[in-house]
């Protein structure tokens, strides 16, 4: 059974947001318009986060890429009285749409806050609507919707798999989620920690590595390794 | 005993159910007015999606959770007051107890709707329960929110139990005095109530039981209702001193509201008689003993935190104490604990009108308490990208008069069927015969027919 | 009643059943039998060509059945078609390497966009109303050839004109070739922040004519002056790509990258190092880098060559250029300078590349020539891990800006006199919008209302198609069979083709088809083998070499997506211009400093490019990475500069120059100079679709339409304003980022 986990190169990252739109297409993520965005319900289930630091002209700036860190020990989960926000065999915090009335609890639960709510009924203007991805549900007013991995892509995977070799495992590299497959800097990686050659594993074990807010416990599977230094000798 | 004073009691009291005046029918239709404008708001919202609001990513709570915590907190005057009381049997107790369990009853019916309100998709609120269905779903007993959906359902059948069971008594009174439909009416609610001394038995003791059990009920509810926030790891939510804080806002939130509404019945129903200074000065102290309950917690949770000086917490913390939210702190120490302390600390000022004016200052104070719990802390969460604020949309501010509405309504309907003092104990007040109105059904079962009750006025 | 009578028939009891059952209409609708089966819920795949910069990024189309209401026959119904449903990079292009930026992932909204022209129009109101009514093809096509015609009789086919981006597929040939048979003059290439000063420098310095290819990802030092690599500049998939690999691509080698800039940008923000440097000065600093390299013995100046010959006083070591004086210009600090020296000339292979402000300036040429001479000086011109040029692919180069530009034909129709008939009387517009994005001073509109009959191709209306009598729209990118021939961002030669992804999905015909089609009806001597321009492309790709396993380019192009040249090593340019060595000239600003304190640096929008993208929701509703505002225009302040107008985040600011005013929503932002305040494009459309239309305000309207002298290339960075505080709050809408807009809470 794989588990899978992502590594955000933030050495890599540029902040170009490939990530975000690609998500957006793959997985119907609905545009809610400027007034809406205005009231803080523009839905990215992938958003770079930019933070300041200093003054002109000593001054930086750092991207962080953040999407649900499909936590191990994932406090959006314990709060949903409807299990709709649920952990599955391969160690994804799923989201069943279904199940969900929209108590919102669970991303008041999480930290990451990375979880997004449908607070109308999400609309595509005629015809964008052609666009949508039939692999993925559409969601109504009133549910909660957050990234999935890719969760649709990880089963086609697994279909193709099993038709292909006895025991059906996905090959390391042949399955990405959309975000990681457009990122232009090559900054995220997906794969199968539990794979100890994978190229996320070994990304995860990387001394540049650790986690966000690691300090509440919630085990993220989204390893973010840091920014190398530059220094003449070649080294970094 | 006096029968004629028995008799001015039983007239007094049941005079609001006979009849209303225009001014009453007035005041009913506005407040019927006000929340049906409430239900069309939660109409419209279900409609158009929960966006009529004013949440947003990252304050995903707002208004209806606040004035739900707010309700729930009012339910807690009356049965846990009375249930206090009735145990540590305080003879002043006897005016007090019905006005203040019907706040109970209702705070619970009208906090209880709210968290549906909130939902985003309430059709399906069935998920909550937990029933057998064809795919083995259930839900999901880890989650705060089914304790709340639990702890709230049970607290309210126990405090609706509570309020009923010495309403019977009163019910037969009425039933016995009246005839046609309200007779049947009365008759049913009177559960076949003839006053023997086995009916009195078991009432006693069913009442006793119920005082005693609903004691740890209540306190868990307001409990478990502080535990929706302490079990997220929010900032300034997760914290251990919730519980008890919680329990105490509540008690407090509740007597002033009983404060108020015992005003309020005194005044409209010239009950000036039955509901004294006595029972103001009494009840004022056991605000000012909340207040200042009140005020070590909130001094005991703002300086741990303040020390503690985390780095998630304190853009909370600043918010609320210098920022954008200190107007709404500000406000609610002075309601909540100056203006108490000020009025309620010497006995010149703890008149009826001190008290209700503190009781007001609380009211106001506690609802701010609520808001500032529910939505700084969800305004500034671990990471400074996802920032936000957050002001009620258009059906959160019509909901929640609509809310307040409801109270008033529920409770002008209630005097009017219900008396709102409960006269067989407030006969029985200063009786120390063990049981007086056993003696009394004797002599009514003796005499073949409907006795004039005996007692004494207090 | 035979079938088609059938068919309306039950489309008309179908609309009054729905009508009866107020039900879902397109329940209702008749289902037209399918003339393109595909497997049910299946995904095919295919390819394509981004269109949305000149990068030309090869895509992936994921294409599955869906349903598509259509009217067939006057009779409304829905039809099972091919949809492209995502877009992915194409794994083996050797541009993006299977990656898309953020537009390109977007690119499928043009296809599917609400707002597209779906059949011929003609004008019903007045020019730039937006009034049209709908023409079929006949007709529309019929006019346009009368108007020609009469140009022909009248002996005045000079009288045409031909307006276009620049192109990089045969397209361009079909233009030229029309053109040059009608008696035109040649197309007129609009490139309003195009990169006319670089490639003009190339050419005096290496011999090539275009953009440099930059092997990030063999470089261990990358210094950029001002150009937006990562973002919007050149090739920024190719370039990001390489630079993923620059950090973190090689065991034990970590390359550094550097940025000059004088506001922060996307990609300065992932630079190791940021340096602020004053607009116009970039050229004097890569010159002090040299001037340290040469004074410490690294390098000598003859390893500049030809390019460090362009500058004066290069072979005596640049004693102009030292550190203290570089400070003096630049404001760089010259410690600095001597740093930035040293490490470019030890941490080789090193690039060195300027785009944007730098070149936006009156001394832009001189700035692209200094930095050309710093590179060539580190020996990093043509060696892998440097800077590189892609080989040209003859007879399928493009259309690049020569010759008459939209600057010099407004200026040409405004001059005519009053009553005079002015030089263009027909004019085609493929894929421009010079109304939107040329200076005001210019005056492209009022020059175009001036001209007699203009035709756009446009799918979208904008400003400059709005002032078109009529619209002759062409397919989407995924409906239409693409080519392209990058013009960098590989080291070896390369060209595109594909088939078109998808059937079209509304009455639009494919521009070159149309021009083949009018050129036809003119009787013009086109090649008589150009039926469609499915032969113009294949032409010239069959004269390409084939690769191992096809017979032929064209084959391999359209079932790889892309055709690989040989790895051949880049041809020695026959012959460099007569140029002669150039000194350092102070940039010239319009509008005093007095009057004007702030220097006025728009730059091209992540999202929006020049605007042309604008309409896209997706791009409207992304997060500015930089600044996380959406659907938004924005005035960037530096805190000091804001508080010392006292303009808070959120608050309307006017910024006026010498030539105009706009109003926007001011935004604190911590990496722009005290004395510089910065401006996306791309807003401020007054017609472009219902995400566009009214929204922001657009900085070209203050731009003033001063021009690099030897090139021609517009100066847009070289405007000078002051800025006010207004009464009340702009529309800022933002996704997040909260650190300086709580300066109160520390964190
Ligand atoms: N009389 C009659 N019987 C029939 C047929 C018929 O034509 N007539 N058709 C037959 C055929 S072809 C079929 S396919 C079957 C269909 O029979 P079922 O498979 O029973 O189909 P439904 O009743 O449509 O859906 C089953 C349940 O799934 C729930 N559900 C919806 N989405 C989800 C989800 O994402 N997750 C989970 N866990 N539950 C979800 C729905 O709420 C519903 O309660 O019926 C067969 N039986
Ligand atoms: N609104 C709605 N749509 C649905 C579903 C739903 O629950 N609700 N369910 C979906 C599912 S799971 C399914 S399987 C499909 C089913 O969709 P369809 O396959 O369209 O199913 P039916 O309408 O049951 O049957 C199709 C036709 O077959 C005819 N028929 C019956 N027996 C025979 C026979 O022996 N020979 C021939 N030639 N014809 C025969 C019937 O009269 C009917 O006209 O619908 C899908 N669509
Ligand atoms: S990141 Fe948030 S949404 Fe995702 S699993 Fe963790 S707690 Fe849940
Ligand atoms: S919003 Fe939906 S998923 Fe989240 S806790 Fe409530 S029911 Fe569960
Ligand atoms: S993994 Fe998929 S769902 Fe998650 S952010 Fe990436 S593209 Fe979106
Ligand atoms: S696509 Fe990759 S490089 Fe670009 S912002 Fe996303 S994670 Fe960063
Ligand atoms: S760089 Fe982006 S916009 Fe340009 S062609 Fe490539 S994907 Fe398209």
């Amino acid at each position: 059974m794989p588990r899978w986990g992502m590594a955000v190169d933030l050495d890599r990252c540029t902040g170009c947001e490939a990530c975000v739109t690609a998500c957006h297409a793959e997985n119907n993520i609905p545009t809610v318009g400027p007034e809406e965005a205005a009231r803080g319900r523009a839905m990215h289930w992938i958003r770079v986060e930019r933070y300041w630091e200093g003054e002109f002209p000593d001054v930086r700036l750092t991207f962080r890429p953040v999407f649900c860190q499909q936590c191990d020990n994932a406090p959006c989960e314990p709060v949903c009285p409807t299990y709709a926000s649920y952990h599955t065999d391969e160690g994804l915090n799923a989201q069943v749409y279904n199940r969900c009335i929209g108590t919102r609890y669970c991303a008041n639960a999480c930290s990451y806050n990375v979880r997004f709510f449908n607070f109308h009924n999400p609309e595509w203007d005629r015809p964008l609507d052609l666009q949508l991805n039939p692999d993925v549900s559409v969601r109504e007013v009133g549910v909660m919707e957050k990234c999935t991995f890719c969760i649709q892509r990880i089963n086609a995977a697994r279909i193709d798999a099993r038709a292909e070799t006895e025991e059906g495992r996905i090959e390391d590299g042949t399955l990405q989620p959309a975000c990681a497959q457009s990122c232009t800097a090559n900054a995220l990686v997906f794969g199968d920690l539990d794979d100890a050659d994978s190229r996320v594993s070994r990304l995860s074990r990387s001394p540049r590595g650790s986690k966000l807010l690691e300090e509440l416990g919630a085990e993220p599977s989204v390893t973010y390794l840091q920014k190398g230094d530059w220094d003449e000798s070649g080294g970094g | 005993m006096n029968l004629a004073a028995d008799k001015r009691i039983t007239d007094e009291l049941l005079k609001p159910l006979q009849g209303s005046s225009r001014r009453y029918r007035l005041t009913v239709a506005a407040l019927m007015l006000v929340v049906s404008a409430g239900v069309a708001a939660w109409a419209v919202q279900m409609y158009s999606g929960i966006g009529l609001t004013g949440l947003n990513s990252p304050v995903f709570w707002g208004f209806y959770l606040v004035n739900f915590v707010f309700w729930i907190g009012i339910s807690h005057a009356g049965t846990l007051i009375s249930a206090i009381l009735r145990i540590v049997d305080a003879g002043w107790r006897r005016p007090v107890t019905r006005c203040a369990e019907a706040i109970t009853a209702f705070a619970l019916l009208i906090g209880g709707v709210l968290p549906l309100i909130h939902l985003g998709r309430p059709w399906l609120f069935y998920h909550l329960i937990p029933f057998p269905d064809g795919r083995g779903l259930w839900p999901n007993f880890r989650s705060p929110l089914m304790w709340d959906f639990f702890a709230i359902n049970t607290y309210l059948l126990a405090s609706t139990l509570f309020l009923f069971l010495p309403m019977i008594p009163d019910f037969a009174l009425v039933r016995d005095r009246a005839s046609g439909i309200r007779r049947t009416i009365y008759g049913w609610l009177a559960m076949g109530w003839q006053g023997t001394p086995r009916q009195w038995n078991r009432l006693e003791s069913a009442m006793h039981i119920m005082a005693i059990a609903i004691i740890p009920i209540a306190v868990s509810v307001h409990t478990i209702v502080s535990f929706d926030f302490a079990m997220a790891v929010v900032p300034m939510w997760h914290s251990t001193i919730f519980g008890p804080y919680f329990v105490v806002g509540a008690i407090f939130s509740g007597i002033a509201a009983l404060i108020i509404a015992m005003a309020l019945l005194r005044r409209l129903l010239r009950l000036e008689a039955y509901l004294q200074p006595l029972h103001f000065d009494k009840l004022g102290k056991l605000l000012l003993t909340m207040s200042l309950l009140w005020a070590y917690f909130v001094f005991a949770e703002r300086l741990t935190v303040w020390y503690g000086n985390e780095i998630t917490e304190m853009p909370v913390f600043w918010a609320t104490f210098t920022g954008e939210y200190a107007p709404a702190f500000w406000i609610m120490v002075a309601g909540n604990f100056v203006l108490p302390a000020v009025l309620l600390s010497t006995k010149r000022t703890r008149t009826v009108a001190g008290c209700v004016v503190a009781s007001v200052g609380v009211v106001v104070g506690m609802w701010l308490e609520r808001f500032l719990i529910v939505i700084p802390s969800l305004s500034y969460r671990q990471l400074p990208y996802t920032w936000g604020s957050y002001a009620p949309g258009w059906t959160e501010i019509v909901v929640m008069v609509a809310s307040f509405a409801a109270m008033a309504l529920l409770y002008c309907v209630f005097v009017k069927f219900v008396p709102i003092i409960s006269i067989w104990e407030l006969k029985s007040g200063n009786d120390m015969d063990d049981a007086p109105h056993i003696v009394e059904a004797e002599a009514r079962d003796a005499a073949a027919g409907p006795v004039p009750a005996r007692g004494e006025a207090s | 009643m035979d079938r088609r009578q059938f068919v309306k028939a039950t489309a008309i009891s179908g609309a009054s059943a729905s009508l009866a059952a107020c039900g879902n209409p397109e329940e209702q609708l008749v289902r037209f039998i399918s003339d393109e089966p595909l497997p049910p819920g299946l995904a095919v795949t295919r390819r394509s060509v981004c269109p949305l910069c000149p990068a030309g990024c090869g895509v992936e189309v994921r294409v599955m059945e869906g349903d598509v209401e259509v009217v067939r026959d006057g009779v409304r119904g829905i039809v099972k078609k091919g949809l492209a449903k995502k877009l992915e990079g194409l794994p083996g292009h050797p541009v993006n390497r299977g990656r898309l930026c953020a537009r390109g992932q977007a690119a499928i909204q043009v296809t599917y966009h609400p707002d597209r022209v779906r059949q011929p129009l003609r004008r019903t109101g007045d020019r730039g109303s937006g009034a049209f009514a709908p023409v079929s093809w006949d007709e529309a096509l019929a006019e346009l050839a009368a108007r020609l015609e009469a140009l022909l009789q009248d002996g005045d086919p000079r009288g045409l004109r031909f307006l276009t981006r620049p192109l990089r597929s045969r397209r361009g040939v079909v233009i030229s070739e029309f053109l040059e048979r009608f008696g035109a003059p040649a197309p007129v290439v609009v490139d309003l922040f195009g990169d006319a000063v670089l490639r003009q420098a190339n050419l005096e310095s290496f011999g090539f004519h275009q953009l440099p290819t930059l092997d990030i990802a063999q470089s261990r030092y990358v210094v950029s002056f001002g150009a937006d690599i990562l973002g919007t500049w050149n090739s920024p998939v190719a370039q990001s790509v390489g630079y993923g690999e620059l950090r973190q691509g090689r065991p034990g080698i970590r390359g550094k990258f550097v940025q000059v800039e004088f506001r922060m940008s996307q990609t300065g923000a992932n630079s190791d190092q940021w340096v602020a440097a004053r607009p116009g000065t970039e050229g004097f600093l890569a010159l002090g880098m040299a001037r340290a390299i040469l004074a410490s013995g690294r390098r000598s100046p003859s390893d500049g060559g030809r390019a460090g010959e362009l500058i004066e006083g290069w072979s005596d070591g640049l004693q102009a250029y030292a550190a203290e004086a570089v400070e003096q210009v630049t404001g760089v600090p010259a410690a600095t300078v001597e740093q930035l020296g040293r490490e470019f000339a030890d941490n080789g292979p090193a690039i060195a590349v300027i785009a944007g402000v730098p070149l936006a300036q009156t001394n832009g040429l001189f700035n692209a020539l200094a930095v050309n001479a710093l590179n060539a000086l580190a020996g990093s011109v043509g060696v892998p891990g440097g800077v590189r040029f892609t080989p040209v692919l003859e007879g399928l180069r493009g259309l690049d800006a020569a010759g008459e530009t939209i600057e010099t034909l407004a200026r040409s129709i405004l001059e005519t006199p009053a009553g005079g008939a002015p030089p263009v009387d027909v004019l085609l517009v493929h894929d421009a919008n010079p109304v939107f994005g040329a200076p005001p001073a210019w005056g492209v509109g009022e020059a175009l209302a001036r001209v007699g009959f203009i035709a756009s191709f446009g799918s979208f209306q904008d400003e400059t198609s709005a002032m078109a009598d009529l619209i002759l729209p062409d397919h989407s990118f995924l409906e239409a069979l693409v080519d392209h021939v990058p013009e960098a961002g590989t080291a070896r030669a390369a060209a595109s083709a594909a088939r078109p992804a998808m059937r079209p999905l509304h009455d639009t015909r494919d521009m070159a088809d149309v021009m083949l089609d009018v050129g036809r009806r003119l009787a013009l001597d086109l090649p008589t083998e150009w039926e469609t321009y499915e032969d113009v492309a294949r032409e010239r790709f069959e004269a390409l070499p084939p690769p191992e396993g096809f017979d032929s380019a064209w084959i391999a192009a359209q079932a790889n997506g892309v055709w690989i040249g040989p790895e051949a090593p880049v041809p020695e340019p026959a012959s460099f211009p007569d140029v002669r060595p150039r000194a350092y000239a102070a940039p010239e600003f319009d509008g005093g400093a007095d009057a004007y304190p702030f220097h006025f640096l728009p730059y091209v929008s992540q999202a929006f490019l020049d605007g042309s993208l604008a309409h896209l929701p997706w791009l409207q509703e992304l997060p500015d990475v930089v600044t996380t505002a959406m659907w938004s225009s924005w005035v960037e302040l530096n805190p000091r500069t804001a508080a010392e107008l006292g303009v808070e985040a959120g608050d309307l600011v006017e910024v006026r120059s010498a030539h105009g005013a706009l109003q926007a929503p001011a935004l604190i932002f911590p990496g722009i100079a005290p004395d510089a305040v910065a401006m996306p494009m791309g807003q401020g459309h007054e017609n472009f679709t219902r995400y566009a239309t009214g929204r922001g305000a657009n900085p070209v309207r203050v731009l003033a339409p001063t021009v690099e002298p030897e090139t021609g290339g517009w100066a847009w960075a070289a405007t000078r304003v002051t800025i006010a505080r207004l009464e009340g709050a702009g529309d800022l809408v933002r996704f997040g980022g909260a650190l300086r807009e709580h300066p109160d809470l520390e964190r």
